[in-house]
């Protein structure tokens, strides 16, 4: 029977959020941190066929610290391959081999656009950000991006000041009209309160789940946009025993993860 | 013919100001012995580029050494946004540079086209983003939306780069600049072989005979170097994989310094300015730190089975 212990923190709920989305046999796009232990917890419970690789060049890398960075040296020995960018963003990604990709940004819209290169006027800004890297990249060309974002009016946007990284664009129609390929584009945007998932139709991001502490009033009022509800809204299944077990005893002894909470994943 | 010099006469007989240099790395192996010269130097009105550009960007951009940025994404990595590219930009200190923006997946292509002899390269990213609304310096031949020659649908295309010069670090090189690397990549390959010419800085200098042993290593042939550099733990803060590992300690030192102007003057002074070389550098962090500090950063070793080649 599966058990959920109640003293889980929010970034594990969030973590384990994204490993749901993973399915056997994917190709996973990862950075560091959530994504990196989303993925895992995956491969270590119902997926344990999902390749993961890291846009700096790496494939199939298990780690023996956790990775700071894309580039972080513990990535190298043990790897299946390495390459560089050309041959994981290029051939693998832009090949259309990669199943799933997770992204963070500075702000998020309704659309599942993101920025990460400009708060304000991109001449005179407010806040200079990195820009894209991978980001662009990895939202316009893998299959099912799954977006992780803090849920505020700061973080949420009902447009983002920039698009630095596509989403839906504009709405229905508009990733096909650049080119994009087909059965692309976000799935889901995992926050501190809720699940968003994106309507087909309107390719809206929706109310699809609401974490155990918060309710869907709450999480409407936290959204800047007019939020819908899915027909099937429901609570947020919370961590199991298991998935909290492989986080803590086998991914993150240290419990690194807790670095989120201070970045406001409460 | 040996090419092997010091990397002061590399970088003062092939960096000239203002020209076009392709920097490689990804945390793995940023050629900061080159760097450090090219503000000791004072080289100015530089372009630079690579993907995924890290501190060493932001060391020049603060310097005054950069006029120009072909950017895909700058920062301090863990340690967050890269202090002097915002100071360039937000507040015009030391000067604002001009940026152009491209992805991880566009500018490794243009390099590829680049190094390639190809005159433009389609790309998938980019299109229906505000990317495709910010242009600089490259104006108008940023990118092209055309229809496809084939099918009709429509594709971007972005120009090929050929940088002036490429400074890269690799583990090892001969003396005629033959360069080895293994490990994480990043676009390093491509732009070395992008360049007019390529500086090799590497951990150790070996025998023609030694590149021999293991040629599918190469990333770059000699006919393409104009100097080899041997600067052993050139990449620091930054690693090299085989030999020494990232020093963390070290970057959160250089984002506090880097928080203000003040600081980073100082900084500068400290491991820039006030040492002759890289030598100099690495004596200065081991009376700082001690060597114990110093050694932990070795790597250990771990071989991979022997190949060969023979028939």
């Amino acid at each position: 029977m599966t058990t959920h212990p109640d003293d889980y923190i929010k970034p594990e709920l969030m973590a384990c959020c994204g490993a749901r989305e993973i399915r056997d046999n994917d190709v996973v796009i990862v950075g560091t941190g959530f994504p990196s232990m989303a993925a895992n917890i995956a491969v270590h419970t119902h997926a344990p066929g999902a390749k993961m690789m890291q846009e700096s060049g790496v494939f199939d890398s298990h780690p023996k610290r956790p990775a700071l960075s894309v580039g972080d040296p513990c990535l190298n020995p043990g790897a299946a391959m390495i390459g560089g960018l050309v041959e994981v963003m290029g051939m693998f990604l832009q090949g259309g081999w990669v199943d799933v990709g997770f992204l963070s940004g500075s702000q998020v819209d309704k659309y599942g656009n993101i920025n990460t290169t400009v708060i304000g006027d991109y001449n005179k800004p407010t806040s200079r950000l990195p820009g894209s890297g991978g980001a662009n990249p990895i939202g316009a060309l893998t299959k099912r991006t799954l977006i992780i974002a803090v849920h505020n009016s700061r973080t949420f946007a009902e447009k983002v000041d920039f698009i630095t990284t596509p989403g839906y664009l504009d709405g229905p129609g508009s990733r096909e009209k650049w080119g994009l390929p087909a059965n692309t584009g976000p799935e889901v945007i995992i926050t501190n309160k809720a699940v968003l998932r994106f309507d087909k139709d309107t390719k809206e991001a929706c109310l699809a789940s609401y974490h155990p502490d918060t309710t869907i009033d709450e999480v409407v009022k936290l959204t800047p946009w007019k939020l819908k509800v899915a027909d099937d809204v429901h609570e947020t299944e919370p961590p199991t025993a298991e998935e909290l077990r492989v986080l803590r005893e086998v991914l993150d002894p240290f419990r690194m993860i807790k670095i989120y909470e201070k970045r406001g994943y409460v | 013919m040996s090419k092997v010099m010091t990397t002061a006469e590399a970088v003062d007989k092939f960096v000239k100001n203002g020209d076009f240099l392709f920097i490689g790395g990804y945390i793995a192996r940023p050629p900061f012995a080159a760097i450090h010269e090219i503000i000791r130097q004072k080289k100015k009105d530089l372009t630079i580029t690579r993907s995924n550009a890290a501190d060493d960007f932001d060391m020049l951009i603060g310097a005054g050494c950069v006029k120009r940025f072909i950017s895909t994404f700058i920062s301090l990595g863990l340690y967050g946004l890269a202090r002097c590219y915002r100071r360039s930009i937000e507040h015009g200190i030391p000067h604002k540079i001009e940026i152009e923006e491209y992805t991880n997946l566009s500018l490794p292509m243009m390099l590829m086209a680049g190094a390639l002899g190809m005159p433009f390269v389609p790309v998938k990213d980019m299109v229906g983003t505000d990317l495709m609304n910010v242009k600089s310096f490259i104006g108008e031949k940023k990118y092209k939306m055309i229809e496809s020659p084939f099918d009709g649908s429509p594709v971007m295309v972005v120009p090929a780069l050929n940088p002036d010069t490429a400074i890269i670090h690799v583990q090892q090189a001969d003396e005629e600049g033959n360069a080895q690397m293994w490990g994480i990549g990043g676009d390093c390959r491509w732009g070395a072989n992008a360049a007019k010419q390529v500086i090799v800085s590497c951990e150790r200098i070996v025998t023609r005979e030694t590149i021999g042993k293991d040629p599918s290593r190469t990333i770059v042939p000699s006919f393409k170097v104009a100097a080899v550099t041997e600067e052993p733990f050139g990449a620091h803060p930054g690693y090299s994989p085989g030999f020494y590992d990232v020093d963390f300690a070290m970057g959160y030192y250089y984002q506090q310094a880097s928080n203000t102007e003040e600081g980073f003057k100082e900084f500068l002074d400290e491991w820039v300015y006030d040492v002759k070389d890289r030598k100099e550098y690495i004596n200065h962090y081991i009376q700082k730190y001690g060597y114990e500090q110093f050694d932990k950063l070795r790597a250990e070793f771990d071989y991979s089975y022997p190949v060969s080649y023979t028939y």
